[in-house]
């Protein structure tokens, strides 16, 4: 059964490491953009009814309970196994979570990024620990147990020591997922393109090195089992069962249908997305033609994320023996029984292991 | 054409003094092209001559002037490589000349090539006319200039002609002095024949080209010639002048400059310096000065691609079919499979034929650092020419090394002495003579071994004196020298494209430089690697690459399936472009990072 991916890329600020489509754009693009949304959604031709639905941003938590309404109204299948809204942190009111929950959201992610408030001003957001907590109260009280904190690794004036106190904050605050992110600089952020240029506006150069991003993701990982909180994918952890249903159907090629500006699609044979910018999608805009899953490489490195590894056939052992054979002797891949899947070390240098799988 | 009406000569000069406006002025000026055929510098045709602004092959155009004194004049324009890399090229065309300009820029002044080609056309008895060109340009001191030719050159400069060839201004007078000063050609019709050769190239359709000077004699189609230095007959199938097109004329006779054809194979049967002489009748005696030019600097040019190796080879004997100066033998490294080591004239030389083998020939090239040619005499007595680091015998098998020995001459400004000469000391140089020119300018003249010019000698000669000053040598002999191998080491492994060749007294400091910069060029690898320059089984440096620690995408937003993949392959991609030695993959630049040793980061 497919997931639906539902993009609402308006923003209050730009956050600083932000290189998504996201941002903050003219106000009358958003009631048009609700529109294109609607007449998409519902020009779709529903094969089977959808099992998630993902409220993705930007920052869906601030469509007014109507819009988030009719949004949702319009996608099959409600009451889903899982539906997730992504909101920005410190500001849920009882009246927004109970809204939530009426128009069949069951799951919050949060964009917390940090606990620690210098850091957090840095990034452009507004949040403090203490108003975190006060919205995962607000969210239980309306009955959303099921809830994401999202933290970033590496950003700028980051310590070990500011770190632990972030990981501290979820040792409280134990919520059942956590997603840890390694900062990444490209010249589509802010953060990015100041680090690229040498500027000094957002603190570039108070990024942490490689090799301390590295520390911070292994203490993490570490910590978080502690907490009975394993890592199930490179950036994801959660309390068995907790595990995101909608984010479990990219990394096991399983379909998903996604809506509105630079959503990605995928129909268990072809992937397609819409046009990247707010602009091009109202504009409707050509997107890029829809490709053929390349799937035997894309179990690989796609697949080889999720820390329960991969199966290969006969065929691909054979195929990829010799990197498979290179990588098990530097320790970044495991063989047990008939899975393969990465080590502690291997999920750190992924990108190494993953490159030998391509196969063009 | 009688003799008393032929002249001609050559145009030295130093790099953007004005030689090729000049030229193009002069061929304007005659009607030789019509303004509306008139390209800019149209006697430089490779593009890479165009470019850069040099002249790499030489051309001979026939100029007819009507004279200030009524008679129509032949004027054999010689123009010639000025790069001390093609000075043996140099001294054969001057050989065909009785006369040459000397363009010296009006506020540049004399520089050390333009000297060294002056003192060339001197030993040859030319008539030196010299020539004050860009007066137009504000800076110009042609006064000043006027006094420099005299002092420095020792050249009569009292009627030197006043010149802008750019705004066409003292062209008549150069036409005239030309014809008034510069003697007509000796020899005679009547002698058997004698031509020299000056240059040669390879035309696809008609073979070898060869630009001669006909010194006795005559030239004719359907004559059998014979080279003298190889003893090889030929039927001569064309014979004509450029002007500036190539124009057939079925003859040329003594004193003449033209072009032969005669169905010859390959440019190395026709040596530049060589005699052409008639085969029927041959001429007794060959004309003097020719030498078989060899190659002075050496380096290995591998394929990035090990797959392009057959089209390397190809190329290279393309290229060769057209320049006999450069050498090649196939060469195996274990670092970069298979590729050949080159020999050139020197750097310039090297750059020309890398340069024209990545563009004409599309082949992405990894170029080791260039080096010398040693005599390594052996414990057992044999003398062996090493031009090759790898082939350097054991030393406990080496009774002694001679390196290769130039005499430089270096002319620049008082400002800029202290680095210079500092630069000089560094390279293990001995001052034979240091000369004020006046007008701030200095005159060095330092003996110093070859392998120092070819690492990195003239960037920093660049560097030192912001441009203004300029660099001539002459190989002058060999001497015995403590030379030895520093070899690398990436991850225990030594790496034979990047050994070399240094001093004793610098190896330590130079294998220190060597690996630090290698470990800032090295990127990180999955496991830390070690770097170690040693001499036989001394390490002398070593530095460490830490292992990477991280790389890894952490998002996948919304099903971005295809962005992850582009990051793969963008990261594949760069590995390709690298070479992998056992299991470190190292980038092209650190094949490099030889030459810049001993440059301890003048910017």
């Amino acid at each position: 059964m497919p997931g639906v991916y539902v993009s609402y890329p308006f923003c209050a600020q730009k956050c600083t490491y932000c290189n998504f489509a996201s941002g903050v754009f003219p106000r009358d693009w958003e009631p048009r953009y609700l529109d294109a949304l609607l007449r998409e959604i519902g020009a779709h031709q529903w094969v089977s009814q959808p099992e998630t639905v993902y409220l993705g941003g930007g920052t869906p938590s601030n469509l007014s309970a109507g819009s988030l309404h009719a949004l949702l109204a319009a996608i099959p299948g409600r009451p889903w196994r899982e539906a997730t809204i992504e909101a920005a942190p410190g500001g849920i009111t009882p009246a927004m979570a109970q809204a939530w929950t009426s128009a069949g959201i069951n799951r919050v992610s949060l964009g917390v990024q940090s606990f620690v408030e210098p850091e957090i001003r840095r990034t452009g957001r507004k949040h403090s620990a203490e108003l975190v907590a006060r919205d995962l109260q607000v969210l239980a009280g309306a009955g959303i147990a099921n809830v994401n904190i999202d933290l970033i690794a590496g950003l700028s004036g980051q310590t070990a020591a500011s770190w632990n106190e972030s990981l501290d904050w979820i040792e409280r605050l134990a919520p059942p997922h956590v997603s840890v992110y390694m900062l990444e600089m490209d010249e589509d952020s802010r953060l990015g393109r100041e680090m690229l240029l040498g500027g000094v506006r957002y603190g570039a150069g108070d990024i942490p090195s490689d090799d301390a991003i590295a520390g911070f993701y292994e203490v993490a990982v570490a910590r978080l089992a502690a907490l009975g909180i394993p890592r199930y994918e490179i950036s994801n952890f959660a309390r068995p069962g907790f595990e995101s249903r909608h984010n479990l159907k990219y990394w096991k090629l399983e379909p998903y249908a996604g809506f509105g500006a630079d959503a990605h699609s995928f129909d268990g044979r072809l992937r397609w997305q819409n046009p990247e910018g707010v602009e091009e999608y109202l504009d409707a805009r050509p997107a890029p033609p829809a490709v053929e899953a390349r799937r035997h490489e894309e179990r690989f490195f796609v697949g080889l994320r999720l820390m329960e590894g991969v199966r290969p056939e006969q065929a691909e052992w054979q195929r990829f023996a010799a990197p498979i054979r290179r990588f098990i002797d530097a320790g970044l891949l495991e063989k047990q029984g008939e899975v393969l899947r990465l080590t502690g070390r291997g999920v750190l240098l992924s990108n190494e292991v993953f490159q030998e799988f391509l196969t063009t | 054409m009688d003799r008393e009406f032929i002249r001609n000569f050559s145009i030295i000069a130093h790099i953007d003094h004005g030689k090729s406006t000049l030229a193009d002025r002069l061929l304007e000026t005659t009607g030789a092209l019509s303004q509306r055929e008139m390209m800019e510098q149209v006697l430089d045709t490779m593009d890479l001559e165009r470019e850069r602004g040099i002249t790499i092959k030489a051309h001979a155009v026939r100029l007819n002037y009507k004279a200030d004194d009524g008679n129509w004049y032949q004027l054999n324009l010689i123009d010639t490589p000025g790069h001390v890399d093609f000075s043996y090229e140099v001294s054969r065309s001057l050989q065909a000349c009785e006369g040459a300009l000397l363009v010296v820029d009006a506020s540049q002044g004399v520089e050390a090539q333009t000297l060294a080609n002056t003192y060339l056309a001197l030993h040859h008895n030319l008539e030196i006319i010299p020539v004050i060109n860009k007066i137009d340009l504000p800076a110009a001191e042609p006064e000043r200039i006027r006094e420099q030719i005299e002092t420095v050159i020792g050249l009569d400069a009292r009627d030197a002609v006043l010149a802008s060839a750019k705004q066409g201004i003292g062209i008549h007078e150069i036409l005239e002095a030309i014809v008034m000063l510069v003697p007509p050609p000796k020899g005679s019709p009547d002698l058997p024949l004698r031509a020299l050769i000056f240059d040669s190239w390879f035309d696809s359709y008609r073979g070898v080209i060869i630009l001669v000077r006909v010194m006795d004699g005559h030239l004719r189609v359907g004559q059998k010639i014979r080279l003298w230095s190889n003893n090889q007959v030929f039927e001569v199938d064309a014979v004509g002048y450029q002007s500036p097109k190539a124009i057939p004329c079925g003859e040329l006779s003594a004193g003449e400059v033209g072009f032969l054809s005669a169905n010859i194979k390959t440019v190395s049967d026709a040596k530049i310096g060589d005699t052409v002489i008639d085969h029927e009748n041959p001429a007794t005696e060959a004309l003097p000065g020719f030498e078989e030019i060899k190659p002075m600097v050496f380096a290995g040019l591998y394929p990035v691609e090990s797959h392009e190796h057959g089209l390397l080879r190809d190329a290279l004997e393309k290229l060769r079919l057209n320049d006999s100066a450069f050498s090649f033998e196939p060469e195996n490294s274990v670092a970069l499979g298979f590729g050949f080591r080159c020999g050139f004239l020197g750097l310039l030389h090297l750059e020309i034929v890398q340069e024209r083998l990545e563009r004409e020939f599309n082949i992405d090239l990894i170029t080791t650092a260039p080096g010398v040619r040693y005599r390594v005499t052996t414990t057992v007595g044999e003398l062996v020419e090493i031009d090759n680091p790898t082939k350097f015998p054991d030393p406990s098998e080496i009774k002694q090394i001679e390196e290769p020995i130039i005499d430089a001459t270096v002319i620049t400004r008082e400002e800029y002495l202290g680095g210079i000469l500092k630069l000089l000391e560094d390279k293990r140089g001995v001052q034979k003579k240091f000369e004020y020119l006046g007008g701030g300018r200095v005159m060095l003249l330092y003996e110093l071994p070859l392998n120092e010019i070819v690492l990195d000698f003239y960037d920093r000669l660049k560097s030192a004196s912001r441009g203004y000053a300029s660099l001539d040598y002459h190989l002058s002999g060999y001497r015995v020298s403590p030379m030895v191998r520093l070899d690398v080491l990436v991850a225990g492994d030594p790496v034979d494209a990047l050994s070399l060749i240094v001093h004793r007294d610098f190896a330590f400091e130079r294998g220190k430089e060597l690996i630090s910069r290698l470990r800032r060029l090295i990127p990180k690898q999955m496991f830390e690697v070690a770097l170690q320059a040693a001499i036989g089984n001394k390490i002398v440096a070593r530095e460490t690459i830490s292992a990477m620690r991280k790389n890894v995408l952490a998002k996948c937003y919304g099903g971005d399936i295809s962005r992850k993949r582009k990051l793969l392959e963008k990261q594949k991609e760069g590995k390709k472009r690298m070479k992998r030695v056992g299991r470190v993959e190292i980038p092209q630049e650190a094949f490099l990072a030889v030459l810049k040793v001993g440059q301890d980061d003048i910017e």
